[in-house]
């Protein structure tokens, strides 16, 4: 028969395993070379980089595999000159390999799930000693408040200041429409919604500065809301928020004398 | 000229259009008075009132609505002359027509109008992003495209192209002489244009700017052009429930004799589950965009928080529509896969009954995810895990139906020519799309790329990859059948190729700028992006190019193709076994149905049996009144 | 509206001897085509309710918001009998329908003025309701579903007056019989829809 000879037996079969295999390889080694992330700049990073080599190396051979199978069967069972009128062999299915490719799926996809629940409860743990940050998103400018270590008025801020390896809880507010407080390096997420504080918790673990976006579209200025995210040593950062307090007058003597001699200068001069 | 306004068609339309931005002005000026305000009226409820109002007229005006104010008036019925029915010429398609056929062209061509429009915007995006910087457009214009493009390409193409191609193919194949509410069919259509052109003139007055998501609040602050797509979307969601509803009572009450459920192709199989997505899914987005009209137009409070509102809520009901809508776009592609990879490998469907569960599984298992697009919403966290888990399981129907087509392709005798060739563009392209989606249903990643690039990537390898792909190999599949010609195969084979590369030098890229931080919906970038979002910019012109080769290849050979045969593809079902293009009521006599549509490389088997005559064939007359009156 | 109308007419008369119409479509269902589309359009519709009671649910239950809002009542007394009024239509529409099955033709006319009035009736309590509820939609959220729920299902009772009214106009030229009144059925099917949902809205907004 020409049904035999043209994909009968197990010749095919052995041949497009052993293209799976190769390709398989292939494709993951290609899936994990690839420069995919930014650089890794908090403890959730390296968690969610992991999941997602684990996402590549299970699910490249998938595509990889129903690729593979579309070429050969291409290649070897294309239709040859003097076939035109032929058909292929009538079958209508298999039960066993029909339940196999429901089953196997279905496991593989409950494990992920698993996993990635596993690695969520990982990255959204409360931590000790956190500290709160409000974060407030408006038409198209982000600002951050600190609570005042003098008491009084939060300190605010344009640019996030954070500390390493000290975890952090933001609260985040909208003032308008919705926005969303993205830091790709901290690989984490979350909307800025009005009438509602969301939360998101991240520990900074490398020193350097990382851009802030709006990941949620805000109107018109959506693509310019970006912002810098800094991670300092604990010493720098009191640093920073001590001329932060000074600035905001809140706190030491000499700050205040200054301030109040400049403020009283003009009065003098009227 | 008086018989000319009084008789339904184009010049009575333009007099009604007229008639009906008189009537809204009118509408307000008597709502003022009644509520005791100046009746002066301002310039933007005016426009608002018109976009509601003056489609309707235009209908009306057309003649879309014709017969049943002739009922609702209490005249006596008149016997149907079918002289609505059927082209006589190119005029046919721009009036009112009940003919299955001819709807179905006017859908395909429209919708595909509206995609060469919804293409040409993403070029002009693409051309501002070649670059960090702004360019060519500032902000809220850049916003306006690729809102407008979404638009278009969602409610205006993928969505009605596959209706245009099952309203076609659909009652030929099933055995049908028509669709159930031929005259609901003609309103289906004409609703679509009046959606396009609404969304299209929002340029007129600043384009809406809030994606075709159009979250509220920002789409509740924003200029009036937004309107333009809050009301658009009304009609675009009323055309197609008409629709889906007309294809299920199609599809249940006139298959052929001998046709149960499990002979049906699964095109039908398919278009079933896409109508049962639609006519449960779609209200949602229509009362969703009502709440945004209530609260831009006349201030109520759905979304405003500082009064009760619930910004979220505005979220939970668009995508209990949106999601599903994500099917109603795959789904009738699946269809059409399944018809021609069957036909092209010559074997039987591998696990029929597999491919038919599958889909209805999907319609089930589709309305339990919605909120996997709201992962970092800010809503319960407890939502996000159930959400996850379907979200995963979802892929197992659609691996069902992957494996299944890959296990008809086995050992058959492949046909590897244009509609082949999409078919299995879309295999490799809507796999990967399939696992770019498994990966996003995976909570911890979700949260790092959701609204970024990888988003963007994703779904256009579903939507285009694998949407888009289907539609361009039916339309080639079908080509024959609806013109009565042959496309010109070489350039079919070019235009594959074409695009096949550049889609993926297009897309394939996106994953990587979305992981590495780059959000959607932007005008400006960082410049560490600025390499790949060139190629990404040069790669998509090509892929804008290749579009062209389709329009010279299908204009020319519906010009001047050869004629085409009956059946070219030798294939069962039963469109095939009229002539190419079909008669004008699609059969003398209804055929009887024998066996199953896929059973190639069984010996002698058919699938439709044909007798002459007619009368023998036919079965009794129905015993239901059937008489309205 | 023109889906509605659609489906109690649209349909083709193929007389015997009728060579350039279509051939009579195969009956695959038992099931009428007219009836299936009115069932499967009012699917949509209880979609489209849905999704306002989605609104209401998140405004009332995840918002947590006071209900009805501060300083407001809501004339449940007044709506009790409204929805009685309403109710009381549906029974008017089937005894119009049990007439005219038995050929009845005075006891079918009275019984579809009757219903048409009743609706005319409730439409009217509810604007009514509306001039001294003592909120307004723009007050809160309250108000804003309020307004949304009813206001939503007053158009649905619009629409199936506007369908009663064809068929009254078309019972009082004398059509249907006893053996065609599928024009007064399927309308009716989806006037009883219009009832049912009203006893949810009902049971939501003013009761719970």
């Amino acid at each position: 028969m020409a049904q035999e000879s043209r994909g009968g037996g197990r010749r095919p079969l052995m041949q497009m395993a052993a293209i799976a295999v190769v390709a398989s390889a292939l494709g993951v080694a290609l899936g994990l070379l690839i420069e995919w992330f930014p650089s890794q700049a908090s403890t959730q990073a390296s968690t969610i980089d992991t999941l997602y080599n684990v996402l590549i190396i299970t699910s490249v051979p998938i595509f990889v595999l129903v690729t593979a199978v579309i070429g050969f069967c291409v290649w070897r069972f294309r239709v040859r000159p003097g076939e035109e009128d032929e058909d292929g062999p009538p079958i209508h299915g298999n039960t066993r390999l029909e339940i196999v490719w429901t089953a196997v799926p279905a496991i593989m996809l409950v494990a992920l799930c698993t996993y990635a629940f596993l690695a969520l409860q990982d990255i959204e743990e409360a931590q000790a000693d956190e500290q709160r940050i409000q974060v407030i998103a408006q038409q198209y400018a982000w600002s951050f408040e600190y609570p005042n270590p003098m008491g009084g008025d939060p300190i605010r801020s344009e640019e996030l200041y954070l500390v390493e390896d000290e975890p952090v809880l933001f609260d985040i507010t909208a003032l308008d429409v919705i926005h969303s407080f993205w830091v790709p390096a901290f690989r984490m997420k979350r909307d800025a919604v009005p009438g509602l504080t969301t939360q998101l918790r991240v520990t900074p673990n490398r020193l350097g500065t990382y851009p802030v976006v709006c990941a949620e579209l805000c109107g018109l200025g959506h693509a310019f809301m970006r912002q810098n995210a800094n991670v300092l040593t604990r010493q720098d950062f009191d640093a920073w928020m001590a001329e932060q307090v000074k600035a905001a007058g809140g706190g030491g003597a000499p700050a205040g004398e200054e301030e109040g001699g400049e403020a009283a200068a003009p009065e003098s001069a009227g | 000229m008086t018989m000319k306004l009084r008789a339904p068609g184009w010049y009575r339309a333009v007099l009604y259009v007229g008639l009906g931005v008189l009537f809204s002005l009118a509408l307000i000026t008597v709502a003022r008075l009644g509520y005791g305000l100046d009746p002066v009226v301002d310039g933007r409820s005016w426009l608002l009132v018109s976009l509601l109002a003056v489609p309707l007229f235009f209908l009306g005006g057309l003649g879309a609505f014709d017969t049943w104010f002739h009922w609702a008036a209490g005249r006596p019925t008149r016997p149907d002359d079918h002289s609505q029915h059927g082209a006589t010429s190119w005029r046919s398609y721009f009036a009112i027509n009940t003919d299955h056929k001819v709807i179905g062209i006017q859908y395909v061509v429209t919708s595909f109008s509206f995609m060469f429009i919804g293409g040409a915007v993403a070029m002009l995006m693409r051309a501002e992003l070649a670059q960090p910087g702004s360019q060519l457009v500032d902000g809220q214009t850049f916003n306006g495209l690729f809102s407008v493009h979404a638009a278009l390409l969602i409610f205006l193409f993928i969505i009605p192209v596959f209706a245009g191609l099952a309203n076609y193919v659909l009652p030929l194949m099933i055995g049908a002489p028509d669709m159930a509410f031929p005259r609901l069919n003609a309103l289906s259509y004409w609703m679509l244009p009046v959606a396009g052109v609404m969304m299209l003139a929002s340029f007129l007055v600043g384009p809406f700017a809030s994606g075709w998501t159009a979250y509220a609040p920002l789409s509740t602050t924003q200029p009036v052009g937004q309107m333009f797509f809050t009301i658009g979307v009304q009609f675009a969601g009323a055309s197609s429930i008409a629709t889906a509803l007309n294809f299920l009572v199609t599809i249940i009450t006139m298959r052929a004799p001998g046709m149960s459920f499990f002979r049906m192709p699964l095109l039908v199989w398919a278009n079933f589950s896409t109508s049962l997505l639609v006519v449960i899914a779609t209200p949602f987005i229509a009362a969703s965009q009502f709440f945004v009209l209530l609260d831009y137009a006349l201030g109520f409070n759905f979304f405003q928080a500082g009064a009760n509102g619930d910004v979220l809520m505005y979220q939970h009901v668009f995508w209990f529509y949106s999601h599903p809508a994500v099917y109603i776009m795959m789904l009738p592609g699946f269809g059409i896969v399944s018809e021609i990879i069957a036909v092209k490998s010559r074997k039987p469907i591998f696990g029929y009954r597999m491919m038919a569960f599958s889909l209805l599984a999907i319609v089930v298992l589709g309305f339990t995810v919605w909120a996997h697009h709201m992962f970092t919403s800010g809503m319960q966290d407890w939502i996000r895990i159930p959400m996850m888990v379907t979200t995963a399981i979802i892929a197992v129907p659609t691996g069902i139906k992957i494996f299944s087509w890959l296990a008809t392709l086995w050992r058959g005798v492949l046909h590897v020519d244009t509609p082949m060739l999409f078919a299995l563009g879309f295999l490799t392209m809507f796999t990967l799309g399939g696992i770019s989606g498994v990966a996003l249903a995976m909570l911890p990643f979700v949260i790092h790329v959701s609204d970024s690039y990888f988003i963007v990537a994703h779904l256009h390898y579903v939507l285009f990859g694998g949407s888009l792909f289907t539609v361009y190999a039916g339309v080639y599949y079908w080509f024959p059948k609806m013109t009565g010609r042959m496309y010109d195969e070489t350039l079919g084979r070019l235009h594959f190729w074409v695009t096949f590369v550049a889609f993926n030098i297009t897309f394939a890229p996106m994953h990587i700028v979305g992981v590495q931080g780059m959000p959607r919906r932007v005008s400006d970038y960082a410049e560490q992006f600025a390499n790949w979002n060139l190629i990404i910019s040069l790669a998509s012109f090509v892929l804008g190019l290749s579009t062209l080769v389709f329009v010279y290849n299908m204009v020319s050979s519906w010009v001047g193709g050869p004629r085409a045969p009956a059946n070219p593809w030798r294939a069962l079902t039963l469109e095939w076994q009229v002539s190419s293009p079909p008669p004008i009521f699609n059969f003398d006599a209804v055929p009887t149905v024998v066996g199953g549509p896929y059973e190639y490389g069984v010996p002698g088997a058919v699938h439709g049996v044909f007798k002459d005559g007619g009368a023998e064939v036919a079965p009794p007359k129905p015993t239901t009144p059937s008489v309205a009156q | 509206m023109e889906a509605a109308g659609a489906l109690a007419h649209d349909h083709d008369h193929d007389d015997a001897g009728h060579h350039h119409g279509p051939p009579p479509a195969n009956r695959s269902s038992r099931v009428d085509p007219q009836m299936l589309g009115m069932l499967l359009f009012i699917i949509s519709e209880v979609m489209v309710f849905g999704a306002f009671f989605t609104a209401y649910f998140f405004i009332r239950v995840v918002q947590g918001a006071e209900w009805p809002a501060a300083g407001t009542e809501l004339p449940v007394a007044i709506a009790g009998v409204n929805t009685a009024i309403l109710l009381s239509s549906s029974l008017t529409l089937h005894w119009a329908l049990v007439s005219i099955k038995n050929e009845d033709r005075n006891g079918f006319r009275a019984g579809i003025l009757l219903t048409t009035l009743l609706g005319a009736t409730f439409l009217f309590v509810q604007i009514n309701e509306y001039v001294h509820v003592g909120f307004a939609p723009q007050d809160h959220a309250q108000g804003t579903i309020f307004y949304g729920l009813t206001g939503l299902h007053g158009a649905h009772v619009a629409i199936g007056l506007l369908l009663l009214l064809s068929v009254t106009i078309r019972a009082f030229r004398g059509h249907y019989s006893a053996k065609e009144h599928a024009g007064v059925e399927i309308p009716g099917i989806y006037w009883h829809f219009v009832d049912v949902m009203w006893i949810v809205v009902y049971a939501t907004i003013y009761i719970l």
